[in-house]
């Protein structure tokens, strides 16, 4: 099957029924995407598939096939990280760190959908994601934080 | 596998005991005489300690107070942890103790290390030492500032190997100029790009996966097995079986998920274990040896100077620690040699305990610690490394064994279950003339209830008692131990008395409470929450909340609202006294992520078990904190920088389920002494 990540294009022979996770984390040895529970309540397995955040934990690796999957590895522009990452980093939105991939990949997610989201969608945004150490009030600021930049960002190009 | 390239290149090494241990009496405890810090000729600083880092910040920590203290930037800092081939001996992290002992003790080294570059440039140019000082990584004359020489000039051709002396001179909070604020975190770009490695994302050439078959309940023995489908799974290397040991070894991670789902098992389990429903009656059933803590006093004589006598009795449940990251290992043997990559807080355990298991002697094992996806109390023993290192062995391969959720919530420690009664006197003025307190703690002994057991409330007539009983869990560790469960009853108590006399619950407590750092945070905590502004409204609740722990001293007010059985925590101020702060920001973070933990505690976790076979081992049936439950939090670091570093990672956690309770009287007048909190309103 083809499996298209991060712009590039693999060729697997790969059961059908394995999880989109564990194709991830074995064969293309993107480790960046975790394994936090197996049954899609805690997000911490969350990639891009045509965008949308989605539970690699819990989804068959054929239903990803041809379609443009995006993990916490691709989700920076080269050198430059995405502006939710930029936000993570510069209010210490985490502490172990374990969670943090896929908390980054839903609010990605959630500012290509809703570029101005109020406190009421962020979280319900990222309420199927659980970070233990419990740094969620940083989260909160740094997707508010993300979503202005990239505000003024789109303003200043227009 | 890593080469250690620090010694052979170090033109200055630093030696010392790892901790530094204030006073004098208690020294010996600091550990043995080991390389801490090292400077190549390029001036780059890397620094050894036998702590980890599981999202405290002590990794980012250490390198800013080392950068501080030697005027190097950060980035040339570079901090190992938890390497047993290449850190010093140490027990592991534990008691909020790194940045109070390992920190201050780094700090010195650093501090030596300047010296030494200073006492080489005097040397150098013929002047005093006294004339000369340091900055960005130079030696600078102050009497004649064009005169500078850089670290790596001065250790060209250098091969020094200096002691910390016992006078080694640290900044003070006015020289800081990286320490006391706000800084990036050094790990930060590892951990938003997905590049920070974890146990279970640790792989070597030609590696294995494995699986191990666990007992379904604690204590139970392996009686029959059937492997015949098992083995029949495509992909799988071997299946062991050596006694009660079983394990399964596969070309991938899914594979062997399959075999060892395919493993048919019977099990002896030890009958008669109590349930979640009738474990009150166990614990004092099971009751084991009595510590008294403190007696004094003549408690018949405060209960008849008493006015009113309260006796109430506080049931918490077992509650698991429940890391991000389900625990793993990758153990890999080079002939009598193991290497074992996990995530593990105290690697020396780890070492000890491979060792005892698989018969070879201690320097033959090396373990190195990877990122560790969360802690809390969990992730202290051997148990996935020794299954790695058997199958390892078995296969003769490299093998990583990865925990599922279900695993990590049956096999991790939980929080101790306790059932705690306390009784006291108090006047009509609101004096505690009276208090006699009694804590049973399961599994364990009595060690594990005694953190936070005593009070600091005045108390002339007290008695404070803890004792161990049987447990049909695995007790062990958890954010500041018992702590927070002595003092939810402590401080629920207290309340009691408030609400029996009439008074303002914080009133009450200052009237009680001389102790002035403690007095401090509660009159901060109080203003910065505006304490005295509660509104009328029938299902909104105020409670406070003081405490102890790991040194430090915290008070916390929080707002909620009652909706049903729902409870809504909307709002906390927590003032917060670890004296010296280093690290703010990392501070904050730490009693936030406590508040957020401890809510957990008060209002949905426990671990629900049925004659030891856990029943919710997952997360969509073991609630925990989410983003939607997240009030707003603000945390004032009140300590005075003049008074040393204490404990941050766990303190804060200790009041906040008594401050939760208290307001959910507030709200309905219903007192509620069980966790967790299930709110009932009035009729």
């Amino acid at each position: 099957m083809n499996l298209l990540v991060n712009g590039e294009s693999y060729e697997l022979a790969v059961d059908a029924e394995r999880t989109l996770l564990g194709v991830l984390r074995h064969e293309l040895e993107l480790t960046g995407t975790k394994y936090g529970c197996g049954e899609g309540t805690c997000g911490a397995c969350t990639v891009l598939v045509d965008g949308n955040a989605i539970r690699s934990c819990n989804t068959p690796v054929a239903a990803a096939a041809g379609r443009e999957v995006t993990t916490i590895e691709g989700l920076a522009d080269g050198d430059t990280l995405h502006p939710v990452q930029d936000a993570f980093i510069e209010h210490t939105a985490f502490q172990c760190g374990f969670c943090t991939p896929g908390f980054i990949m839903s609010s990605a997610a959630l500012l290509s959908r809703i570029p101005d989201p109020d406190d009421g969608q962020i979280r319900s945004a990222l309420s199927a994601h659980i970070c233990r150490c419990g740094v969620y009030g940083r989260i909160l600021r740094a997707v508010k934080t993300a979503a202005e930049r990239s505000g003024r960002a789109e303003g200043e190009q227009r | 596998m890593t080469v250690d390239n620090a010694h052979e290149d170090a033109a200055l090494i630093v030696m010392g005991p790892p901790r530094w241990i204030e006073d004098p009496a208690l020294r010996d405890t600091a550990g043995a005489e080991a390389r801490l810090l090292s400077m190549d000729r390029q001036g780059r600083v890397t620094a050894f300690s036998g702590k980890v880092e599981y999202g405290q910040g002590i990794r980012s920590g250490f390198a800013l107070a080392i950068a501080d203290e030697l005027d190097v930037p950060v980035a040339s800092v570079r901090v190992v942890l938890g390497d047993t081939g290449m850190v010093p001996h140490d027990r592991g992290t534990t008691g909020s103790a790194s940045t109070r002992t390992v920190g201050a003790q780094l700090r010195r080294a650093a501090a030596t290390a300047r010296r030494t570059l200073i006492s080489l440039a005097s040397e150098r140019w013929a002047v005093d030492a006294e004339r000369l000082t340091t900055g960005d990584s130079q030696v600078v004359d102050g009497e004649d500032p064009g005169r500078k020489i850089s670290y790596s000039e001065l250790l060209q051709g250098q091969a020094l190997t200096v002691p910390i002396p016992e006078d080694a001179a640290i900044k003070t909070p006015e020289g800081f100029e990286l320490m006391g604020r706000d800084a990036q975190s050094t790990d930060a770009l590892s951990r938003v790009t997905g590049q920070a490695k974890y146990s279970r994302d640790f792989a070597v050439p030609g590696m294995l996966y494995g699986r191990v078959l666990y007992p379904p309940s604690h204590g139970a023995s392996l009686r029959e097995l059937d492997t015949a489908r098992a083995k029949r799974v495509l992909g799988l290397v071997s299946l062991i079986q050596e006694d009660d040991f079983v394990g399964v070894i596969g070309e991938r991670e899914d594979i062997v998920d399959y075999a060892l789902d395919a493993i048919r098992a019977r099990w002896d389990e030890v009958p008669d274990l109590p349930s979640d429903w009738d474990l009150p009656d166990f614990m004092k059933r099971s009751q084991g040896e009595t510590v008294v803590l403190r007696e004094e006093g003549s408690l018949a004589a405060g209960f008849n100077q008493a006015e009113h006598v309260l006796e109430s009795t506080y049931v918490v449940p077992f509650v698991s620690t429940a890391p991000m990251e389900p625990g793993a290992a990758v153990a890999s043997w080079d002939g009598d040699s193991l290497t074992v990559w996990c995530g593990d807080r105290s690697p020396f355990g780890v070492r000890e305990g491979l060792a005892l298991a698989l018969g070879v002697s201690e320097e033959q094992v090396r373990v190195i610690t990877t990122e560790v996806g969360g802690s809390f109390g969990t992730r202290n023993t051997p148990r996935l490394a020794c299954d790695a290192a058997r199958l390892s062995k078995a296969a003769g391969r490299p093998v990583r064994v990865a925990s599922s959720r279900s695993e990590e919530f049956e096999q991790s420690t939980v929080r101790p279950a306790a059932l705690i009664e306390i009784r006291s006197g108090v006047k009509a003025d609101g004096t505690i003339t009276a208090w006699e307190y009694m804590a049973y703690h399961a599994g364990g002994g009595a060690f594990r209830g005694q953190r936070g057991a005593d009070t600091l409330y005045n108390t002339p007539n007290v008695r404070v008692a803890v004792a161990g009983t049987e447990s049909p869990l695995n007790s062990g560790s958890y954010r500041s131990l018992g702590g927070a469960v002595n003092h939810f009853a402590r401080e629920v108590h207290i309340d009691e008395i408030a609400a029996t006399v009439g008074m303002d619950p914080v009133e009450l407590r200052l009237a009680n409470l001389s102790h002035p750092r403690l007095r401090h945070a509660l009159a901060e905590a109080a203003k910065g929450f505006s304490w005295g502004s509660r509104g009328q409204g029938t299902s909104v609740g105020f409670g406070a909340a003081i405490g102890y722990d790991a040194g430090s001293y915290v008070a916390e007010c929080v707002e909620l609202a009652v909706e049903g059985p729902e409870v809504k925590v909307q709002r906390v101020v927590a003032a917060f006294d670890c004296g010296l702060v280093t690290d703010p920001d990392g501070a904050r973070n730490q009693v936030e992520g406590s508040i957020m933990m401890g809510i957990g505690t008060a209002l949905w976790e426990a671990v629900e078990f049925d004659g030891g076979r856990v029943l919710n081992a997952t997360f969509s049936r073991y609630r925990v904190p989410r983003i939607t439950d997240t009030p707003e939090i603000e945390v004032m670091l009140v300590g005075d920088p003049g008074t040393p570093s204490t404990g941050a990672g766990e303190p804060a956690i200790v009041p906040i389920a008594a401050a939760i309770d208290n307001a959910v009287y507030d709200a309905t007048k219903t007192r509620i002494r069980e966790l967790p909190i299930v709110p009932r309103l009035p009729q």
